[in-house]
């Protein structure tokens, strides 16, 4: 039995050390990635200056198109996130200001996500590579579930998560490969689809009255003189519970709704997702009113 | 509960201490031990399910020791009956009720008669098939006397309910574990190591080879009207390979759990894609369930002692028959008979026992139609695999003919965000270190077996599928 136990005992040493070389291998692959997405992009930079930020869901991502705004002369960038959460959205926010970069104006779009106060897990999880190198990331997890395993245990958040940060992905950061993520200055246009879902029912969706991220991005933006502008972005014609935006203007009035500002469905690509065209007409409409000098 | 588990990872170090430390004075205790450890396994699931588990242990035990004391024919007869019809009736009517009501009404709809079935709202007990196997071969040998009934219940319910071989097999006979349970089991260094060898050996195959191939078969299967030949195909193999590292995983972490507790259970898989034909395959794959098959199916019904005609016939019967016994479905009803359509040519030609020997390659002629035999058994099994994997009948005939009609090659970029071909290499290599180890039970022992197995942790940990995680295929049956 006792050599049992020494055997066993080896065993799990051995699992023990092969977890912290490969989390070590792992996070120093992640540590050089630049342009694979944004969050890595973020993480790894230096300073930099912007007149306007874009943060938010796929709803900022495919709906606000930069170059509109670079044409008036304004730095731009669209760092929205399909699947993204507005956790997600703050704590980008949050390195951008560890990274001490220079930012005008902040434009978030704050709408259906306002009714969710956890993470997005896939998204999220793009950052835990940093969670040792960056105590605002560490901060901004310390209250999640398991925390401690994906902290305190050596590549465990690289297991947790091995579809987004796992294997594969470690390996393509490592030769470089790139993705379509910071093309079109992080923008993603949607084509007109055919076959497009045209229907929506939020009539459930209640906003969180009181939105832990959100709050923080309204704090990070006053601590450091950002301009904040937050907005709604819009549905298409056949959406049930449409309320649910008003219930947003009344549970934060500084949001500006802009729900109605394109709705011919002609220029979405589905319920929720502006078409290309669409974008255009949307990002054309916020240039006018914030941004007409 | 499942073996791939944190619960699991805590569950059996507790059990192995307590066995070998605090209650391993006697067999009984020991027994005991395990019984608990067994029924806690077990209602980790369901714990009302417990209550049938207990029921049919009791059931098998009882009519078992009724047969043997019976004077008379009829009376044997009256307890070995009331076994059988009641241990197929639970089968029945968790597994199989719903699906025959639905299958009736079907066909009195289809003659114009309308009908809506009564259903049942009743989930599959996990492991209901194989625990009732177990029992009825206990009944069945002691009935035709092949071995003695077991007087000990806690002997006997161990025999049932050990927990490694309870959800998903191997399916025991008593004449193999039942000995084993009857003694108290001492501590073995090297049967020990080889036991957890196998369980690591196991965990490769589930989590790196079965779990991540399902990502990209699930991706294919499910939208298989939009995929192009190349990842059909793909989708065949990558199922062919989630089914074999799902199912021999568990095995082998079953088989490997039991060797830690000193008790040696039926080996059920043997390296099957290295077959040279179908009769070889059944030889190698799911070894328990085939042998059981033949010795309380096939041979009862004759066997081959009939002639050809007989032979033929007592084939359909256990493959659609086994093919049944995998799900209420018509699709593994298929599968089930398009393996003894397989088989046919073999049983004509009286061939069926021909590869009974060691596969040997040499760079010769010889050897290079032995590895085309391989690959056409494969293929033969890929195809039948399409059926069994696909959600209808109709289904799997579209998959197959858009195999052929589609005529594209290319890369495709599946749902699953990643392209149809990546898995090829990390099959590719699977496939080598099982070949290169193919007349051992697991690949990690031997020569630099510490290398080995660092690599193995490692490909577990590295290379595994965990956020989409999947239950063991074989539980739902």
């Amino acid at each position: 039995m006792k050599r049992f136990l020494i055997f066993t005992g080896k065993i799990i040493l051995i699992t023990i050390l092969i977890s912290v070389v490969l989390d070590g291998i792992y996070t120093a692959i992640f540590m050089r990635s630049k342009d694979r997405g944004k969050i890595e992009t973020v993480f790894n930079s230096k300073a930099e200056n912007y007149d306007v930020v874009i943060l938010g869901s796929s709803r900022a991502n495919n709906h606000f198109i930069p170059q509109m705004f670079q044409d008036k002369g304004l730095k731009t960038f669209n760092y929205g996130m399909s699947a993204a959460h507005l956790f997600e959205a703050s704590l980008m926010l949050k390195l951008m200001v560890e990274r001490k970069w220079k930012i005008k104006n902040v434009i978030v779009e704050a709408d259906l996500n306002l009714a969710i106060g956890h993470r997005s897990k896939p998204i999220s999880s793009k950052f835990l590579p940093y969670i040792h190198n960056s105590t605002v990331i560490r901060d901004h997890f310390q209250d999640e579930e398991s925390f401690n395993e994906m902290y305190y245990l050596p590549f465990y958040r690289y297991i947790k998560y091995d579809s987004k940060i796992g294997f594969r992905e470690a390996f393509f950061t490592l030769i470089h490969k790139r993705t379509n993520a910071l093309e079109n200055l992080g923008f993603y246009p949607l084509q007109k689809n055919k076959n497009g879902n045209m229907k929506n029912n939020i009539v459930k969706l209640n906003p969180l009255p009181h939105n832990k991220s959100y709050e923080e991005i309204k704090s990070i933006c006053k601590a450091n003189n950002i301009n904040l502008i937050a907005v709604m972005t819009p549905m298409c014609e056949n959406v049930k519970g449409m309320d649910y935006f008003d219930k947003v203007k009344k549970a934060y009035p500084e949001i500006h709704n802009y729900e109605n500002a394109v709705t011919d469905d002609k220029y979405f690509s589905s319920c929720g997702h502006m078409s290309d065209e669409g974008a255009k007409i949307f990002t054309a409409r916020i240039l006018k009113d914030f941004f007409n000098k | 509960m499942f073996f791939n588990s944190i619960a699991f990872a805590i569950f059996l170090p507790i059990v192995f201490f307590l066995y070998w430390f605090v209650f391993n004075k006697t067999k009984s205790t020991q027994n005991a031990l395990l019984i608990i450890a067994s029924y806690y396994f077990y209602s980790c699931w369901d714990w009302r399910f417990l209550f049938l588990l207990v029921f049919s242990t009791f059931l098998d035990y009882y009519t078992g020791i009724q047969i043997e004391k019976g004077k008379s024919e009829k009376s044997r007869k009256f307890w070995f009956w009331l076994s059988i019809i009641v241990n197929l009736g639970f089968l029945g009517i968790f597994k199989y009720y719903n699906f025959f009501a639905s299958s009736f009404s079907d066909l009195l709809n289809s003659a114009g008669i309308k009908a809506s079935p009564i259903l049942l709202n009743v989930i599959l007990p996990v492991g209901i098939s194989f625990y009732t196997f177990h029992g009825l071969s206990y009944v069945i040998d002691i009935y035709y006397k092949r071995i003695k009934a077991e007087y000990n219940f806690v002997d006997y319910s161990l025999f049932v309910s050990y927990f490694p071989l309870l959800v998903a097999g191997p399916i025991e006979r008593a004449t193999h574990l039942l000995p084993q349970v009857k003694v108290k089991r001492e501590f073995n260094f090297e049967t020990a190591k080889e036991g957890v060898y196998q369980i690591i050996w196991g965990l490769v195959k589930k989590v790196v080879i079965a779990d991540t191939c399902a990502t990209y078969a699930n991706a294919i299967f499910d939208h298989y009207t939009s995929m192009n030949s190349f990842s059909l195909i793909m989708g065949a193999i990558y199922f062919a390979f989630q089914i074999y590292g799902d199912f021999s995983g568990y095995s082998d972490i079953a088989l490997g759990v039991s060797k830690l507790f000193g008790l040696d259970l039926l080996r059920n898989f043997n390296y099957p894609y290295f077959s040279r034909d179908i009769a070889e395959f059944w030889r190698r794959w799911h070894i328990s369930l085939s042998s059981w098959f033949r010795d309380y199916l096939y041979i009862p019904l004759g066997g081959s002692k009939g002639g050809l005609w007989m032979k033929i016939r007592n084939t359909f019967i256990i493959f659609v028959v086994s093919g049944f016994w995998h799900g209420a479905n018509w699709t593994y009803v298929v599968w089930g008979f398009i393996n003894a359509v397989y088989f046919l040519p073999l049983l004509l030609s009286n061939s069926n026992r021909n590869n009974m020997d060691a596969i040997v390659l040499k760079w010769n002629f010889d050897s290079a139609k032995v590895i085309m035999s391989i690959l056409y058994t494969f293929l033969l099994t890929c195809i039948a695999w399409v059926f069994f994997r696909a959600s209808t009948i109709t289904d799997a005939f579209s998959y197959l003919k858009r195999i052929i009609t589609d005529r594209h090659f290319g890369s495709q970029y599946l749902e699953n965000e990643r392209y149809n071909y990546e898995l090829l290499l990390l099959i590719g290599v699977f496939v080598l270190v099982e070949w290169n180890n193919r007349n051992k039970v697991e690949p990690l022992s031997g020569k630099k077996s510490l290398l080995k197995l660092s690599l193995a942790i490692a490909a577990i940990l590295a290379f595994g599928t965990y956020s989409d995680y999947k239950e063991f295929i074989y539980f739902q049956f």
